[in-house]
């Protein structure tokens, strides 16, 4: 062989080459998602997280360092209903990692925990731009109620199952323990929440509605309300007159959102806002999932007592 | 009837698609439309005005491009791209018309590629017609470019946008400790820079390294490479070699959405002719802030030094209204406002200066870009 082959072919085998490893490689693009999924699979997995908890899953910038940590994975799991539709295919292509590819046993739609007469907002009538950035299969977040993070960790358990059947029972097991933990700290939230003076609530973003939908708030305007458009000043206007004769009402902004906005309209209401997080992750001390709603429902009490 | 007009004719009967396919989803005829590719367009549209040159080739409005996108899955091996642009015509290269009017655009299959979906080891294989990965900047649709028109250093060298070539690519990750892939292609030859009369292919090769520098921050370091047959000497089987060099630093803060965001990128091509001689180059360095939710402001200096021994019969900047030998610097700013990710209207102003004729150019451009349907995110 001449040393010129010889190179060659140490050079392709070189670039061909990858570490070894053992466990199940998971990757979730949320940090809730990685959260759950990190419970389920407890040490017979490692999880890596895509997005973290302090940036909105909207928008996330798709770095191929981010890629990279997807070309080893066995299994992909995400939130679906098309959150992630603006990085998750790029960061997929650049992967080049047909197991984790669509169809695959590595590739899991978590919104497929749902079932479909529980996902809310889905767009009636002509479904067009002049709606903002709207998400055709209905409201993408749905992991802002417990209850559907407890039907994502079985849907969970399941496919990794599959995948390491060996294990399948103790990922079963995990699964119904986070649906035990995640049913009682439901119940103490409904408690906090059921004594606050007035459920209306004024949102930033089209977030929060399984959150309010579970917990009995009722949303009576949204600052964005075409989603991702920067809100008119005649809209902002409507909503702080209609805010202003609703009674008691609290305004919900996210971390990530213009919160400065957000903080104008509750002052001119003269109502108390809230800057709540909508991911663990997201703020110091909130670090899992079951830390999310603790923070939240607290952080609502906190307000209505406030105002 | 004239090809733009069927072109659009096309493109109507093409988006209907969807529409149709909510109303029949039968398969019992066979003509269910479910398996339909996602489809898009972009239209890109400018005015602009000149200071010192009063040919209708450069004042007045114009299309810039309208370019319709199809991708889907082909099977459970390919996946598949296809663009076809509307652009102004080059001179007399495609057409005959004059570059720049309404009559002389030209329908072109921009790229028409399918990529492997089942092969080993993180390797990529694309074949067909595709962007040549050279630099940052050669690669991109008009509707991507940060500025009007490309860097001086790119159209004068390398065409005024999307340098595509039909051929085969395979890319492989370099096993480093960074991100950092590795493309290496052989095309047909028939790019622009390229002798289309030539039977000689041409071949290329990038590798990219990215690194984070922080969460919010990367920089990314590419070094490329093309070789070809000189379109500069049609039929001599004379070759040109091509050396990139590109340098680009992005943060977009996490701090919230739509938040402040700022990208400098820097790039360098030497051609070396190897019929011709002298020691032509070009450089650029961009940049652009986000400074509110909706609006950026970019910056753009550079040069491309034309410095041939014989006087081109494909010059630098052909079309472009150069026509021998030139050293260009070049001045731009503009504003660009972004309602949402699928409009925006931008604003510049472009000085341009010649140092070996002493000619000068200050020019006014207003665009406004559209994108309809499912049009796939742009890459980092």
């Amino acid at each position: 062989m001449s040393s010129k082959a010889f190179y060659v072919i140490a050079f392709l085998a070189l670039m061909l080459a990858g570490p070894a490893g053992a466990t199940v490689k998971v990757v979730a693009t949320l940090e809730d998602l990685g959260w759950i999924a990190g419970l389920v699979g407890g040490p017979d997995i490692e999880v890596e997280v895509l997005c973290p908890g302090h940036r909105d899953p909207h928008v996330l910038p798709a770095k191929p360092s981010l890629a990279r940590k997807m070309k080893k994975a066995d299994l992909l799991i995400y939130n679906g209903l098309e959150l992630e539709v603006g990085w998750l295919p790029l960061l997929l292509e650049a992967a080049r990692n047909p197991a984790i590819g669509p169809g695959r046993a590595g590739e899991l739609d978590c919104s497929l925990a749902l079932a479909p007469e529980d996902i809310l907002d889905v767009p009636t009538g002509e479904v067009d731009r002049s709606r903002g950035d709207i998400h055709p299969l209905g409201n993408p977040h749905y992991l802002l109620d417990p209850r559907n993070g407890a039907a994502v960790g079985f849907l969970i358990a399941e496919r990794m199952g599959q995948i390491d059947p060996e294990a399948a029972d103790r990922y079963l097991e995990r699964a119904e323990q986070l649906a035990l933990d995640l049913a009682q700290l439901q119940e103490m939230c409904e408690t906090q929440v059921a004594s606050l003076p007035s459920p209306k609530v004024i949102v930033y973003h089209q977030q929060w509605e399984y959150l309010t939908d579970w917990l009995g708030l009722e949303i009576i305007g949204v600052i964005e309300n075409r989603p991702g458009i920067s809100p008119s000043p005649r809209h902002v206007e409507e909503l702080v007159e209609a805010g202003r004769l609703a009674g008691p009402v609290t305004v919900i902004a996210a971390t990530w959102d213009h919160v400065d906005g957000a903080g104008r309209v509750a002052e001119k209401i003269g109502a108390p806002l809230v800057v709540l997080p909508a991911s663990s992750g997201a703020i110091e001390g909130v670090e899992s999932y079951p830390d999310l709603f603790e923070y939240i429902c607290s952080a609502l009490e906190n307000a209505e007592e406030g105002s | 009837m004239p090809v733009p007009m069927r072109f659009l004719l096309v493109l109507v009967i093409l988006l209907s698609g969807p529409v149709l396919s909510r109303a029949q989803s039968s398969t019992l005829t066979g003509t269910s439309r479910s398996m339909n590719p996602a489809i898009s367009v972009n239209g890109l549209f400018r005015g602009e005005v000149s200071r010192d040159d009063p040919s209708p080739e450069v004042n007045g409005f114009r299309i810039d491009g309208v370019e319709a996108q199809f991708s889907s899955i082909v099977d459970p091996f390919w996946s598949a791209d296809v663009l076809i642009g509307l652009h102004p015509g080059h001179g007399d290269q495609d057409t005959g018309a004059d570059a720049g009017h309404g009559d002389g655009m030209v329908v072109d299959v921009e790229e028409a590629y399918i990529d492997g979906r089942e092969l080993p080891a993180g390797m990529g294989l694309r074949l067909g017609k595709f962007a040549l990965p050279f630099g940052k900047h050669a690669p991109l649709h008009m509707h991507q470019f940060l500025f009007a028109d490309a860097p001086a250093a790119i159209y004068t060298y390398l065409g005024d946008h999307l340098l595509s070539d039909t051929g085969v690519m395979v890319t492989l990750d370099a096993p480093l400790p960074w991100y950092s892939d590795v493309q290496v292609y052989g095309v047909s030859g028939q790019a622009e820079p390229f002798d289309s009369l030539d039977n000689g292919l041409a071949f290329g090769a990038r590798w990219m390294n990215m690194w984070d520098l922080t969460e919010d921050a990367t920089l990314e370091v590419g070094g490329s490479f093309l070789q070809g047959p000189d379109a500069r000497y049609p039929g001599e089987n004379q070759d040109v070699n091509f050396f990139g060099a590109d340098l680009t630093w992005k943060w977009i803060s996490s701090a919230r959405t739509g938040g402040p965001a700022a990208l400098v990128t820097v790039e360098t091509v030497l051609p070396d002719y190897q019929g011709g001689g002298g020691n032509p180059w070009g450089w650029y360095a961009l940049g652009r802030y986000r400074f509110h939710r909706n609006w950026w402001v970019g910056l753009e200096l550079g040069q491309a030094d034309a410095d041939f021994e014989s006087i081109p019969e494909w010059g630098p900047g052909a079309g472009q209204g150069l026509e021998q030998q030139a050293d260009l610097r070049e001045y731009k700013i503009n504003l660009t406002f972004a309602p949402s990710e699928f409009s925006f209207l931008r604003a510049g102003m472009v000085y341009y200066e010649d140092k070996l004729t002493g000619e000068d150019d200050l020019r006014l451009i207003a665009q406004a870009n559209f994108t309809i349907g499912s049009h796939p995110a742009h890459s980092y």
